[in-house]
């Protein structure tokens, strides 16, 4: 058994490095593809000549195109995504140091929208086809419709402008500095309304895929038997049916988990979160590359593990797969 | 990656409905006209722009930051520009776009998808797993990463949009294929001497048009929802303004000028519900769901 789970991930895991490697080289086929020099493309607009030639050599920029591509590829495994010009930082710092904000936002968001999701789906394929389940399907359709960004403009202009009862935006109050329990609060205060806009389309995509599989557990024969071995109703909706749906809300999970992650980068500009995402978008437009494709190439990493782990939750949910 | 995301049912993507029960009918054309509603507003107001106002969607004015009134009916945002010729014809904008990047999305996916589906087993499994990379990688961000880089304007936008967007339309129409080469029409076909080329096009493809259909629907919709998140992000082309472009204008005037997030937002989330209710109930209709095991 624990055997059969290693070679599992194992296997997983040799899915999954190519597919690193392949974003970074990808990465690196778009930064050669902008148009003009690549050096200074990565030292900034002005850079000083010396700066220049410092960034030449450390990518071999003079060498031919394989062996540039070698450069920047062992330097981004070893995990040196390069210095942010506007920082003067190595970008794996600041990424680090940014990173738990939406670490912290991704997971309350993540977790609250699999529950609630998977809540959903379960009711809405036990009534199916009554008012419960119209109510259940017409919101969820509305969830991934609404754009999250529209969502989360509407959230603060009813709560924050309209009601006044929620902050608009911020980590935590700027006014006022809160201690140990107290600033806890201060910042859930801060998040509900971010969590809120971000689980909203993940809720609705989990609800729907979680119905859709419930519905056709629900059909199996393993149903009728234990059914007929007397169990009750709530024993056979959430054991026997949810053991079976289960392995698609996982998989759903995983594979919304980048758009998830571009969520957070929506949001958090909405809010003013100092995450990740706000990183990413500023480096944008400080021209600052190597910060840039140096975030993306960590979420993308984020994303291929998120990808892995749930692949093995479903294996060991369900242990015909991929044994 | 490859076993879990296989297991994946492509119904649950196209559609939850399920058309076993004939009474439901009702409701899934009842989705598939309220869909059509909800998208023909903004789409014909975009259309009849012109008639519908005669103010200039670029022209500044003193009026800055009115509310709502008759003279401007959606009021006017910060430079004092009408708010409502710039939702009709931001409309235009997001509507090409989105109308442009999903036909290329649809047409790659189509092709990868028959392809695979048709000659199984070296190129389908070559074709699935560059299907899988392109599932996995985050797609928003990617599109963000290379429009950052090779720059905007919104020719490279709809390219972007269409090249990083067909793989559901390939995963559904590969099912389809999966069943659909093993009929006896395709056998007579085959044995008829028929090329590939010939069989796919001629034979195969009007039975898979259904499926390309709801799958062009949702793509649709899909393609003007990354469309609005690259131009709310400041990526889009600057010079068109589409319904993302206004409501990132909106951002920062949130506190002030509620009408200006509140109704770009509103077209936008009407003509993409609009378009997954459309998708929805088609795919109920065609019985998606019974032949995309």
């Amino acid at each position: 058994m624990l055997g059969g789970l290693g070679l599992l991930i194992l296997r997983r895991l040799a899915l999954g490095v190519p597919l690193v490697l392949i974003i970074i080289v990808l990465t690196f086929a778009l930064v050669r593809l902008a148009p003009g020099d690549p050096a200074l493309l990565l030292a900034g607009d002005a850079p000083t000549p010396e700066f220049l030639a410092q960034v030449r050599a450390e990518y071999d920029l003079d060498k031919p195109l394989q062996q540039q591509l070698l450069t920047y590829l062992l330097h981004a495994v070893q995990g040196n995504l390069g210095t942010s010009i506007y920082f003067g930082q190595p970008v794996t710092r600041l990424i680090l140091q940014y990173f738990p904000v939406t670490l912290l936002l991704t997971t309350l968001a993540m977790f609250s929208a699999s529950v609630l999701g998977i809540l959903l789906g379960v009711i809405a394929a036990d009534r199916r086809d009554t008012a419960t389940d119209a109510i259940v399907g017409g919101a969820s359709l509305l969830g991934f419709s609404i754009p999250i960004f529209w969502l989360g403009q509407l959230l603060v202009l009813l709560f924050a402008v309209t009601l006044d009862i929620l902050p608009a935006g911020g980590w935590s109050s700027a006014r006022v500095t809160y201690y140990g329990f107290d600033y806890v609060l201060d910042v859930a205060q801060h998040l509900i309304l971010p969590v809120t806009t971000l689980m909203l389309f993940e809720t609705a995509m989990i609800t729907r895929f979680t119905r859709a599989a419930m519905i056709e557990a629900l059909g199996k024969d393993y149903v009728t038997v234990a059914y007929a071995k007397g169990a009750t109703h709530s024993r056979v909706l959430w054991r026997h049916a949810l053991a079976n749906a289960l392995t698609t809300s996982v998989t759903v999970i995983g594979l919304e988990f980048g758009v998830l992650l571009a969520g957070a980068v929506v949001t958090e500009i909405i809010y003013g979160l100092p995450g990740l995402g706000r990183l990413f978008f500023d480096s944008i437009f400080r021209r600052d590359f190597q910060l840039m494709t140096g975030c993306f190439i960590f979420a993308s990493t984020a994303v291929v593990i998120v990808n892995i782990i749930t692949d093995i939750v479903v294996a060991v949910l369900d242990p015909r797969v991929g044994r | 990656m490859a076993e879990s995301s296989a297991a994946l049912p492509e119904s649950a993507a196209l559609g939850a409905g399920t058309p076993t029960r004939r009474h439901r009918s009702f409701a899934h054309n009842a989705s598939t006209w309220v869909g059509l509603g909800l998208l023909g507003i903004p789409l014909l107001a975009a259309l009849c722009a012109p008639l519908l106002t005669g103010a200039d969607p670029m022209a500044l004015s003193p009026q800055t930051l009115r509310a709502p009134a008759l003279a401007h009916l959606m009021g006017t945002d910060d430079l004092g520009r009408d708010v409502f010729s710039r939702v009709l014809y931001g409309g235009r904008v997001s509507l090409i776009v989105g109308l442009t990047s999903a036909l290329i999305a649809i047409t790659i996916g189509t092709a990868v998808g028959m392809v695979a589906g048709y000659f199984e087993g070296r190129t389908d499994e070559v074709l699935m797993r560059i299907t899988e990379i392109f599932q996995i990688i985050p797609r928003f961000l990617l599109a963000i990463v290379v429009v950052a880089l090779l720059g905007g304007g919104i020719v490279k936008v709809i390219v972007v949009i269409g090249v990083l967007g067909w793989v559901g339309t390939a995963r559904v129409v590969r099912a389809q294929l999966l069943v659909l080469r093993r009929e006896e029409f395709v056998l007579a076909a085959t044995l008829g001497g028929a090329s590939a080329w010939r069989i796919l096009t001629r034979h195969i493809l009007p039975n898979v048009v259904p499926f390309i259909i709801v799958s062009a629907a949702l793509q649709t919709g899909g393609a003007i929802l990354t469309e609005s998140f690259l131009s709310f992000l400041g990526l889009g082309d600057p010079s068109r303004p589409s319904w993302g472009l206004l409501l990132q204008q909106a951002q920062l005037y949130l506190q002030q000028a509620w009408w200006m997030s509140t109704f770009p937002g509103l077209a936008l989330s009407m003509t993409i519900l609009g378009l997954n209710l459309v998708g929805d109930g088609l795919a109920s209709k065609f019985g998606a769901r019974k032949i995309a095991r």
